[in-house]
């Protein structure tokens, strides 16, 4: 029996010391050749951002390192790591999270031509500590039997009396909800958000769960006739390798709000450049890369996500569902008013 | 002092100072250097709350405490229930009865835990869904579907306990292998039926393994994330990573995770309370296998259906749904590079197992050998972290880790040398966290052992000159086996399937495959998180396997 043991400890360390080496011969690689880097701390876990990614390396020979964790994780260890911290960009799946970076003092303001330029104003910090990659609408998904179109108008229509039992959204933790809040609070003030926020709760079907996949499945089960979800999960949705979520998909509606005033609430995934970032060159670099239009014809047609380049057209499925007006609220504003959200979700009893 | 006690208190006393005086020095010191050590990210946790909670605490109290205290109070009692159901009855047939496919169903049973709770919960979900594969069934014979929605806090309650429940069913059965025999051989002697066997004598004797189980159960229900949220069900969990990160207050999320900390010790100390005058300790070896009963077939078969119940529940169903999943999107997610992850996965998890398990069972002698009671108290301080979520534990690994690479820093460069983080980002804070994190499912399964290999047999050992260590590895290490593999298994697992404190403090070379289903099932691509999923599940499955033959032969 010690026999096995002791085969299992060498395997083990066999195996870690293998981990070991490997590293150790990238790291003392990077220091005889100086090989050229960017540190990239992301909240995105795509599959067509390491598509990316990898062209970005193909084309420029600098390597892309990676770290995957939440955007609230990685700033908290960012700040943690302060000076030394080896990151150099961070990439977020909203602007809140990279106001709160901005504010905290972790990301710098940069010169980039291609970068001011190419992206829309509202779309970029005023102070480019960071700049938005690519856009995502929060729509509504309503089913094709027992709604009408033309009965849909605003987000803030959703409260009134009309949908009472009849709107389906999930929790208030995820920041997609907080930051539709926040621009609701920048659009028409903090009481009428409350008074908003309470009419939703009253008008849900059923106690927020799950994800914005499920809510979609859940009106066309029948809880609930419409759902206030995020425009790429449907795109997703629609190209499901599930036959069975494809069809779910093709028999809800899609609605864009707000058309006749201000505009569908977007957000962004945006990046911005590390404080303390030492390879600040191959950061900007990247990021400019992140909006060229072969990575936003990826991010579109991969992730569903609308581009921010202009002249980049989305994918197909986006399309289909016709242009719309967006909300061009500054959207620093989202991440000003990110907490007050929150607290107005918990006032009201949003779960 | 001396003179108030009677003759036999001075003379332990005497004994006592004698030992102290030879012990503290060694035994006592490097105790508590250790627990130091291990102590240390919940200590850096700790210290914030002199600083307050935040401004919104009040905001808290007033509008979620309730919730999150009845939420979790309701998953640790329905949880417990449930867990206790399966693991003690499992355990209990498992090692008193010959039934169909017994061996293999013994390790089936450890199995539902290879797979995260949280994956278990979609899979469930994905299960009872609209469009999912009930319904398909159901429209396969024509059936109406209905619907059961599950997503409540009573399935999460579900949800958890049968992905939960091998820690009871590992702990109990190994005090049942191991200890079992001689009171079995005579309570039959005596002539006393099988029911009362059970209920009158082995429950309560199997009493503090059962409990070391089911308190890793509970810190374990407390601290899920991924589950709770994901099933809308407001816990001290999701209120630590609400009042974190939505309302940006780190303070306020430690508050609560002190109070869940509290929560789990008071649990502790009611159940160190409830069982003080009574110490379960056997001075046989017990190498004997226990001798199991052969009852009559139909008999069998149905000791086999009720064993086979949390199998089919916590590892059967949930892994037909991923196996269903895998195939709809191997196309896409499929890699060959998989088969290198498990492999690294593998080392890191099966090191990290063993240094966690060296850890343990240094932190349980070295303070038996302590002759002071505080270093035995102090050293249950260690295994704490277990409780808190681990992505607050990151937090406390990084504050030491990185406070030590600053100054490491600093002092290099007076040297001339400039280099960056020497600590973080290695494989070295990544082995420390899982230490930290997952000491007390160590402990605990060995800790309970140890309990009932009685002190006289050491002590003897010792007496006639033996040394501590040899005595050690040559009497007592033999008795405690099956709870140091027991022990092994579970923080293997745990590592193979752990989340928060890898993806913050891994090193960029490694990558994990809980890591690669994470990153596919954080964004609501559950499908695609199923072919890493079953990975980590058939990984994780082969040490399962072996350490437990290596468990029952002996």
């Amino acid at each position: 029996m010690k026999k096995i043991i002791l085969g299992i400890i060498s395997l083990a360390l066999v195996t870690a010391c293998g981990n070991d080496n490997d590293q150790s011969i990238t790291t003392s690689d990077s220091d005889k050749e100086k090989e050229e880097v960017v540190n990239v701390y992301t909240h995105r876990h795509y599959e067509s951002d390491q598509d990316i990614f990898k062209l970005f390396e193909e084309t420029t020979g600098i390597k892309v390192k990676v770290t995957n964790a939440s955007a609230d994780e990685l700033i908290q260890k960012m700040k943690m790591e302060g000076e030394q911290s080896p990151a150099d960009v961070l990439i977020t799946v909203d602007a809140g999270r990279l106001h709160r970076a901005k504010e905290q003092g972790l990301l710098q303001s940069i010169t980039s031509e291609v970068l001011e330029k190419n992206i829309p104003d509202y779309l970029q910090d005023e102070d480019n500590f960071w700049f938005g990659i690519t856009k995502r609408a929060r729509i509504v998904a309503y089913s094709k039997d027992r709604v009408q179109p033309n009965e849909l108008t605003t987000y803030e229509n959703l409260a009134t009396e009309k949908w009472r039992n009849r709107i389906l959204v999930r929790s208030s933790s995820n920041i997609y909800n907080q930051s539709l809040l926040a621009s609701i609070i920048a659009n028409d003030g903090e009481e009428e958000a409350k008074k908003w926020t309470r009419g939703i709760v009253e008008n849900m079907a059923r106690s927020p769960k799950g994800s914005d996949r499920d809510q979609v499945k859940a009106v066309v089960a029948g809880e609930g006739d419409i759902a206030i979800v995020n425009s790429y999960y449907v795109g997703r949705m629609l190209n499901s390798p599930d036959p069975e979520e494809v069809s779910v998909a093709q028999q809800i509606g899609i609605f864009f709000p707000n058309q006749n005033d201000r505009g569908t609430h977007i957000n962004v995934s945006g990046a911005g450049v590390a404080k303390y970032a030492s390879n600040k060159e191959n950061a900007i670099r990247f990021i400019e890369f992140l909006i060229s239009e072969e990575a936003q014809i990826i991010f579109t047609n991969a992730n569903y996500e609308y581009p921010v380049l202009e002249g980049v057209e989305p994918a197909q499925t986006l399309k289909d569902w016709g242009e719309f007006k967006e909300d061009k609220l500054e959207l620093t504003e989202l991440g000003e008013n990110n907490k007050k959200a929150v607290l107005i979700f918990d006032e009201s009893g949003w779960k | 002092m001396n003179q108030v006690g009677n003759k036999q208190n001075t003379f332990s006393l005497t004994k006592r100072l004698k030992r102290l005086k030879r012990d503290v020095n060694k035994w006592s010191v490097l105790t508590l250097t250790i627990v130091f050590f291990l102590a240390l990210p919940v200590i850096s946790i700790g210290v914030e709350l002199f600083s307050g909670p935040g401004e919104t605490w009040s905001h808290i109290v007033e509008y979620l405490l309730f919730q999150y205290i009845s939420n979790s109070l309701y998953l640790i009692f329905f949880c417990s229930f449930l867990v206790l159901v399966f693991g003690v009855s499992s355990a209990w047939f498992i090692s008193r009865f010959n039934f169909p496919f017994r061996k293999q169903i013994e390790w089936l049973l450890i199995l539902p835990l290879t797979i995260p709770s949280y994956i278990v919960g979609y899979a469930y979900a994905g299960i009872f869904d609209y469009g999912g594969s009930l319904d398909m069934l159901f429209r396969q014979f024509n059936l109406d579907f209905i619907r059961i929605d599950i997503m409540n806090r009573t399935g999460l309650a579900f949800i958890l306990s049968i992905s939960l429940f091998p820690y009871v069913y590992v702990s109990a059965r190994a005090f049942f292998l191991n200890q079992a025999n001689n009171l079995l051989e005579a309570s039959k002697m005596l002539g006393i039926n099988e029911g009362k066997t059970f209920f009158k004598l082995m429950l309560p004797l199997a009493r503090p393994a059962i409990i070391a189980g089911l308190i890793l159960v509970i810190m374990e229900v407390l601290n899920d994330y991924g589950a709770a949220s994901y099933y809308g069900v407001n816990t001290f969990t999701t209120g630590i990573f609400r009042s974190w990160f939505s309302l940006e207050e780190p303070q306020t999320a430690i508050y609560l995770s002190a109070l869940l900390v509290a929560i789990i010790f008071a649990l502790i100390l009611f159940e160190k309370w409830q069982i003080r005058k009574v110490r379960f300790t056997s001075s046989k070896t017990n190498d004997t296998q226990i001798h199991r009963k052969d009852p009559n077939k139909p008999m069998q078969w149905l000791i086999f259906t009720i064993v086979f119940i949390p199998v089919l529940l916590g590892f059967i169903i949930p892994l037909s749904q991923l196996i269903y999943w895998a195939f709809l999107t191997a196309s896409t997610v499929f890699d060959i590079k998989f088969i290198m992850l498990s492999l690294q996965s593998f080392g890191i998890a099966i090191s990290s197992a063993l240094i966690t398990v060296f850890f343990a069972l240094i932190l349980i002698y070295f303070s038996k050998w302590s002759a002071l009671r505080l270093v035995k108290n102090i050293s249950r301080v260690g295994v704490m972290g277990y409780a808190i979520p681990g992505a607050v534990i990151a937090i406390g690994i990084m504050l030491p880790t990185i406070a030590l690479d600053k100054w490491l820093i600093q002092t290099l460069k007076s040297f001339g040398i400039d280099s960056g983080f020497i600590v973080n980002g290695t494989l070295i804070a990544l082995f420390y966290a899982y230490t930290v994190r997952f000491l007390a499912v160590a402990y605990n399964p060995i800790e309970s052992t140890t309990l009932k290999v009685d002190s006289s047999i050491s002590d003897s050992s010792k007496v006639l000159g033996v040394g501590n260590l040899k005595t050690f590895f040559k009497i007592e290490f033999p008795l405690i086996k099956a709870g140091v593999f027991s022990a092994v298994i579970l923080v293997f697992i745990d590592v193979m399937k752990e989340l928060p404190l890898t993806l913050i403090l891994k090193p960029y070379a490694i990558d994990t495959l809980a890591v690669k289903a994470f990153e596919y099932a954080s964004d609501e691509m559950v499908m695609e998180a199923s072919i890493p999923s079953l990975f980590i599940i058939f990984t994780a499955m082969i040490p399962v396997i072996f350490l437990n033959k290596l468990l029952i032969k002996r």
